[in-house]
């Protein structure tokens, strides 16, 4: 038994090595085959989230859905009628659900200052319309390179304006945008306005003109988005007794979000950018998640009994203001937790590092954060926000099979991730990153130094 | 022989008119033709005589100023000329001659402008106007040291000229309006008499003139004390062009003066040996006119206290005597600025209280604000405790009528009468090299007096006369003249009775008996009053009254409506409330306490003291050393006068002093400071010099700012010494600075890594090329491809080693032949080209490409010099071979990438892959954020490549150290280093790992228990501030960035230019 196992753990790893050697420039990896046979993961710990660690356990999964989750000692029954399983042993290794980049444009940007590859930004201040899967490039190579430290789901995000459009949930591993969507509408963006300018220069010079009013303009900035609501009830109202009235993109892209079915995330760094954004969407019966969340600390408790979750861009930020603790950025999610309000943690870095989100979670631990909790705040915390936690976020039977196997916990820099599955499918941790050191490691091995 | 004799006749011109002398030789002429003397009689000019108006200057009766010289060269006079006697005597004044010096009842003459008499017994002369003081006090004229003016730019057109517009020293404020009457009447209303008028715009700027600030008229030009004063220089900078940042205006100012004594030089080279005409510098009244200032003193108009250290070294490269024209925050580098001791020029403007309207507004008010705010009235007191000399500006007040109240405020503070006085008018005068003329009341100096009616100043007091040249000025018209007081009505009253009258200034009160008439209609003149009068006293009728003074009472007449006339007459009667003379102010009875001392920097983190050199070891901690021993368990460290005297095992630690402070290391790691290799922290108004596309010349070094709270931060990272560069803007940047993180010494120039290797930054690529630009200008500079950076290198390498070989050679010339031929002018940006060539400063070269690195690894072994560091260097690992051939090392980020075109191919693994193939590797932050975390950066080398532990960690400790070239000095735990090490809660490569405790050369700057101390005394500090700033409540509020208040300008000139993300990054 063991034996076969390991062979068949050997077939997976020559399949796997079986790939064309690659030239640099867009991603050219094959992406992961769909999930032929069970998958039974062996003697690992297992780190659950939703229902702790189990150490030395089992977990098996099929038809890219998790079977069980078993403790140590308990054998697996496989259903009768599937293929043979792949066993693999994993002793001395540990599984996680695959890490979920909250907040991010992977997929939409290729390379940030070059602007034909900068997908993220439609023409006008209000486009709801615009979703960002449409412009997903499965082939970005910024993909595998987030994927290859353990992230394997993205809520990526159009930008730019007061309503940039729709956000979009992708798994990263999929042949098209389509095997990428977990969910294609998770709901509007609005940047609320900020009623403040930013550096003193700009003030400075804004306060020159009364039309530049920082506070005048953000004021009549959040009439503008509200306005959009409105009129996309009014119009959903009419159209809903009298279905002869034309659709109208822009309305209808809000519909899911004023039927509930989907949140509205509201970019919101401000204590008096998150207050009014959540009085504002209690108001209209809006579900609010405040993405940003900078001055959080000022609003808990509005957020607790609204029920509004936030998703921090990211924990390594500088403090926002001078004499502020140095550590405010690094200690505010376990704050937030002491206050119970929800909340996940994503990078606010660029799309290109999204694979560095662990480590935001890991200062919020090494800062008093729960450390379970942190795990939590970049898979299952994350899953429940952007209502996916069904399919993602924790490792119980049902949900998706979108798991990692490393060699330590993802919190600490030195550890290495050594297999993923999404949706059961094996997928190959290389990248363009990894294949051009082999590239060039090759060429020192060539000169023969 | 083309240059001689214009260069002759420009110097010449330069060294100048002097109308004082004339002005003083007038004045000897007309004291020896006034011989006879007479007593005028004091009791006939009591009122009428002194307040004629026929005897005032005013805009018809103009006193024609015997012996002018200003008259002399002014137009033919139409008519016969006016001769009339411009002599007078103020008699009977409290005279204060000199801060500290007072005279009572003295009568001070003055003739023809000057004063020739000054006593308590002095004859007023035959013909002079007596004017009687008595009661007032009189006080030196004030002086303005510093008045902006504006001066015309030269022409566009005109030929002789520097080729910044920046640099006009050529000009004078004579080529101005000097100062419009408007400014004029202003200053005169507070006592001012002579004003310095400074040309305002550009960094060398030209000469201020000093002059007189009577009104002009149509036969007087404005009485100049003296053309020219001083020369004024700032740090300008130019929006457009360059210079462009601090660095690069300090730049030019070296480069300006040092091309002015190197034309002097060459001047004098010429008049020895004419032969040399041929090859000597054409001539140039820009340089002739900086050369000429030499012999005078060097103003600076800075805008804050660290701009102010800035310009007095670079006066001080250059023999220059610095005056600062100070900001108001002076106090905030008290002791640097004391050390210096340069006279400062202060203005009294304060800032405006911060904006707490609000809950969200207070909350983004920096502590560091209202520490300004609330110490700013101390600032003149502070430096005066400190020793220092000043003089007070009404310059940067946004209300000049404000400046008594902010002189107010300065004694408030603790400022005394007498150094009140001094800072405006001996302090002054020294300063402006007028204090034969000005500044005291001394026989022979200009009559410029102030007649005031009390302690000059004081908030009661109101100036009536400010004399100018001896040219009177009305300000104020007394109030009262003899009708003020209580008085008994003997004669006139149409009723029955002696009423006592009660006149106050419009109030004015009639009572008889206990019964109070009322009065209504009240219209005070200065020598008359008129009102009416109703009452049961006067019947049912009412009844009209005129005063005036009359002999000793006062006289009138009272109308009644039933058509009587009555002759008023009213004798002085005993006042029924005798004056309340405790009220009054005792101005120097109790000298308010000297005020707190403050800790550097203000914000919170600061130290009042810095702490001591610390003998204290670690025992039982993890040390890694860093030396190539690798990971020490149960080790210990000993530190002693801060340098490391053992890092070891334990078993090995020697014998610990008895002062040592043991620390429990157990279960914790010790490291060496990490160091960031690329870092632009601290670094004031501007990263880049984007300028030009060469700016070898501007330094780093001369604009750090110790102030960055983000120094701190880093402290609190574990970073200890760092590489601050200039930005990738231009191929050829400025020099880089290398400093450790001594947060809280007292000079900028303290924080400096004496020893380390100069460096300077060059950049490759997209940046020089300036593709990322989105300003939507057209990109017309050299260079836009990658060949023509490789060009630009080319070039500017030859020109150095051109400039190298001219300097040389001049040299090695034996002393008496180099003083017979041309010097060779220093030029800043090839000099500093120069030592790279000469491998004494190396390269940290921005670079991302591998054709572009290789390109700088062939040109540096062509001209066999060793680079630096590439810097970035994000394809380092596809010509590692190259760089570890030409390079001390390689300073890489961990992982950034596809940011930018030229970082597509930008892997984690580069700094793995140059590290096998041999090359120094380091990795660095190029953001305040990263810099805090460089422990764990370092870890990604373990992860993305497989880099043993010890060895990553090196990345940030000894490989850094190496690059800077103070590896013999920090970067390992090695006996008899700097004791810069860092106490962490875990092992450094972990992300728990926490920084308990930095020191630097074993000062203990940053510690978690002195941090947690500070939080609740920055949450104390706050709270008090705030409640006063919400007490205060004042109509104002400065919002940042607002150029009229004095926080927010200082503070804009000392912060970064660039944006500050959360990220804090930039690259």
């Amino acid at each position: 038994m063991i034996h076969r196992r390991l062979l068949s753990s050997c077939a997976v790893l020559a399949s796997l090595a079986a790939f064309p050697a690659l030239v640099p420039g867009q991603d050219l990896l094959p992406k992961g085959a769909p999930q032929a046979a069970p998958v039974v993961l062996h003697n690992a710990t297992i780190h659950t989230v939703s229902h702790g660690i189990v150490l030395g356990g089992t977990i098996w999964f099929d038809r890219g859905v998790i079977g069980g989750v078993l403790p140590a000692g308990e054998s697996v029954k496989l259903p009768a009628d599937r293929p043979k399983p792949v066993h693999i042993d994993l002793a001395g290794k540990h599984v996680f659900p695959g890490m979920i980049s909250a907040h991010t444009s992977l997929g939409l940007i290729e390379i940030g200052a070059v602007p034909q590859t900068v997908d993220t930004d439609e023409t006008g201040e209000l486009t709801p319309e615009a979703l960002a899967v449409t412009a997903v490039n499965p082939d970005s190579a910024a993909i595998p390179v987030a994927r290859q430290n353990g992230v394997l789901a993205a809520l990526t995000f159009p930008t730019g304006g007061l309503m940039p459009g729709r956000a979009s949930l992708i798994q990263l591993d999929g042949w098209t945008n389509r095997d990428m969507t977990v969910r294609a509408d998770a709901g509007p963006v609005v940047a609320w306005p900020s009623t403040r300018a930013f550096g003193f220069r700009f003030r400075h010079r804004a306060s020159a003109s009364p039309a530049n009013d920082p506070s005048k303009r953000a004021r009549t900035n959040r009439q503008r988005i509200d306005e959009a609501f409105q009129a996309a009830q009014r119009w959903f109202a009419a159209r809903t007794s009298d279905p002869t009235i034309a659709l109208d993109v822009r309305h209808q892209a809000l519909v899911p979000a004023l039927r509930g079915e989907v949140p509205v995330f509201v970019l919101a760094n401000d204590a008096e950018q998150i207050e009014s954004a959540v009085l504002w969407g209690t108001e209209r019966g809006l579900r609010v998640v405040i993405v940003g969340g900078r001055e959080v600390r000022a609003c808990t408790e509005l957020l607790r009994r609204h029920d509004v979750p936030v998703v921090l861009d990211g924990v390594h930020r500088l403090p926002r203001r001078e004499d502020a603790a140095y550590d405010e950025a690094f200690t505010l999610p376990r704050d937030l937790a002491a206050a119970g309000v929800r909340f996940c943690i994503a990078t606010g870095d660029e799309f290109s590092n999204d694979r560095n989100l662990p480590y935001h979670a890991a200062t919020a631990a090494a800062y008093g954060l729960d450390p379970q909790r942190a795990l939590a705040a970049i898979t299952l915390h994350a899953a429940e926000i952007l209502g996916v936690d069904d399919r993602l976020g924790s490792l119980a039977p049902g949900k998706d099979a979108t798991l990692f196997v490393s060699d330590g916990h993802p919190f600490e820099l030195t550890s290495k991730i050594e297999r993923a599955f999404v949706q059961g499918r094996a997928v190959d941790l290389r990248s363009k990153q990894t294949e051009l050191a082999n590239k060039y490691r090759t060429r020192y091995r060539q000169a023969g130094r | 022989m083309r240059a001689q004799p214009a260069l002759a006749t420009v110097i010449e011109r330069l060294e100048g008119t002097l109308a004082t002398n004339a002005l003083r030789h007038a004045q000897r002429l007309h004291q020896s033709s006034t011989v006879a003397r007479k007593r005028v009689n004091p009791v006939n000019s009591r009122t009428d005589a002194t307040y004629a108006p026929a005897m005032r200057i005013g805009k018809t009766v103009v006193l024609a100023l015997l012996a002018s010289p200003a008259i002399a060269q002014g137009p033919p006079h139409n008519g016969p000329r006016p001769v009339d006697p411009d002599w007078f005597a103020l008699q009977g004044a409290r005279v204060t001659t000199a801060p500290g010096e007072v005279i009572d009842g003295a009568t001070v003459v003055m003739r023809a402008g000057r004063i020739t008499a000054i006593g308590a017994d002095v004859a007023v002369p035959d013909g002079a106007t007596a004017i009687d003081c008595t009661g007032l006090s009189i006080y030196p004229g004030l002086i303005e040291p510093f008045l902006p003016t504006d001066v015309p730019a030269l022409d566009d057109d005109a030929t002789d000229k520097h080729w910044n517009p920046m640099v006009q020293p050529q000009r004078s404020a004579l080529d101005g309006a000097l100062v419009p009457e408007k400014e004029r009447e202003q200053l005169r209303a507070l006592g001012f008499t002579a004003v310095a008028a400074a040309p305002s715009g550009g960094i060398l700027k030209g000469t201020s003139t000093v002059i007189l600030l009577d009104e002009p008229t149509a036969e007087t030009t404005p009485r100049i004390v003296r053309d020219r004063a001083y020369a004024v220089a700032s740090l300008q900078t130019n929006r457009r062009g360059y210079p462009s940042s601090e660095m690069g205006a300090i730049a030019l100012l070296r480069q300006s003066l040092s091309d002015g004594d190197w034309y002097e030089r060459c001047r004098a080279a010429v008049a020895r040996d004419p032969a040399l005409l041929a090859d000597a510098p054409q001539p140039s009244r820009v340089l002739a006119a900086i050369a000429a200032q030499r012999r005078l003193p060097l103003w600076f108009d800075t805008r804050n206290e660290l701009q102010a250290l800035r310009c007095l070294r670079v006066a001080a490269e250059f023999g220059r005597q610095p005056v600062l024209v100070g900001s108001g925050m002076e106090f905030r580098r008290l002791q640097a600025l004391a050390d210096a001791g340069a006279p400062i020029v202060v203005p009294l403007q304060l800032p405006d209280p911060p904006d707490v309207s609000t809950a969200a507004a207070a909350d983004r008010v920096t502590l560091r604000q209202l520490q300004s705010w609330e110490q700013a009235p101390s600032n003149s007191r502070r430096l005066l405790d400190a020793g220092m000399e000043i003089a007070w500006t009404t310059a940067r007040l946004n209300d000049r009528k404000d400046f008594f109240a902010r002189v107010r405020d300065a004694r408030s503070a603790g400022v005394t009468a007498t150094q009140a006085l001094a800072a405006v008018t001996t302090v002054p005068a020294k300063l402006l090299g007028i204090d034969r003329d000005c500044g005291t009341i001394a026989v022979g100096k200009f009559a410029n007096l102030v007649v005031c009616d009390g302690e000059l100043f004081a908030a009661a007091t109101t100036v009536r006369d400010v004399w100018i040249g001896g040219r009177r000025h009305t300000i104020n018209e007394p109030k009262d003249q003899g009708l003020d007081g209580t008085w008994a009505w003997t004669a006139g009253f149409p009723g029955t009775g002696t009423p006592t009258l009660t006149i106050d200034g419009k109030e004015l009160t009639v009572t008889l008996g206990d019964d109070e008439l009322k009065v209504t209609g009240v219209d005070r003149q200065p020598a008359a009053v008129t009102c009416r009068l109703q009452g049961e006293a006067l019947g049912e009728g009412q009844c009209w009254l005129r005063l005036h003074r009359e002999d000793e009472g006062l006289g009138g007449q009272c109308t009644t409506t039933d058509g009587r006339s009555l002759a008023v007459t009213a004798t002085p009667a005993p006042p029924a409330h005798p004056a309340d003379e405790a009220a009054e102010e005792a101005p120097d009875a109790a000298s308010p306490p000297p005020p707190p001392e403050l800790p550097t920097p203000l914000g919170g983190y600061g130290f009042v003291e810095l702490p001591e050199q610390q003998t204290f070891a670690i025992v039982g901690a993890t040390v890694w050393t860093m030396d190539g021993r690798g990971r020490i368990d149960d080790g210990a460290i000993y530190v002693v006068a801060g340098k490391i005297r053992f890092a070891g095992t334990r078993a090995d630690l020697p014998e610990l002093a008895a002062d040592c402070v043991v620390i429990d290391g157990a279960g914790k790691h010790v490291t060496p400071g990490i160091i960031d290799c690329h870092s632009h922290t601290g670094i004031s108004r501007g990263i880049n010099e984007g300028g030009q596309a060469v700016t070898s010349e501007v330094r780093i070094q001369d604009v750090v700012n110790p102030d960055d709270v983000n120094w701190y931060r880093q402290l609190a990272g574990g970073v200890t010494t760092v590489n601050q560069l200039h930005g990738s803007a231009n191929a050829i940047g400025g020099q880089s600075n290398t400093v450790k993180v001594r947060y809280g010494v007292r000079h900028p120039n303290d924080m400096f890594f004496v020893g380390a290797k100069p460096g300077i930054k060059f950049a490759l690529g997209e940046n020089p090329r300036r593709v990322n630009w989105r300003s939507g200008e057209p990109n017309r500079r050299y260079p836009t491809t990658r060949m023509g950076v490789e060009a630009l290198l080319r070039d500017r390498f030859a020109a150095a080693e051109d400039y190298a070989r001219r300097h040389a050679a001049y040299r090695e010339l034996p002393p008496k032949e180099r003083a017979r031929v041309l010097p060779p002018r220093v030029d800043f940006e090839l000099q500093a080209l120069a030592e790279v060539l000469a491998r004494q400063r190396w390269i940290h070269c921005h670079s991302y490409r591998q054709d572009e690195i290789f390109m700088l690894c062939e040109l540096a072994n062509e001209y066999a010099i060793k680079i630096g560091t590439f810097q970035h260097v994000l394809e380092g690992y596809k010509v590692a071979d190259a760089i570890a051939k030409s390079a001390v090392g390689a300073s890489s980020f961990s992982d950034w990438w596809a940011y930018k075109f030229e970082v597509y191919d930008a892997i984690p693994h580069n700094g793995a892959i140059l590290h096998e193939r041999g090359v120094v590797v380091s990795f660095n932050s190029d953001s305040n954020e990263h810099a805090r975390r460089l422990n764990t950066e370092a870890g990604k080398a373990v992860k993305y490549g497989g880099v043993p532990e010890a060895e990553a960690l090196q990345f940030v400790t000894r490989n850094p150290a190496i690059q800077l070239g103070v590896f013999n000095r920090t970067g390992s735990l090695t006996h008899g280093k700097d004791a810069d090490l860092v106490l962490w809660s875990d092992h450094p490569l972990r992300y728990a790992a926490i920084c308990e405790r930095t020191w630097v050369d074993g000062r203990l700057l940053f510690s978690l228990e002195r941090d947690r101390e500070l939080r609740a005394a920055i949450g104390a500090e706050r709270h008090r501030l705030l409640q006063l700033a919400l007490a205060k409540g004042k109509q104002r509020h400065s919002e940042p960035g607002d150029p009229k208040d004095a926080y927010w300008r200082a503070e804009e000139y000392s912060a970064d230019y660039c944006c500050k993300n959360d990220l804090g990054g930039r690259r």
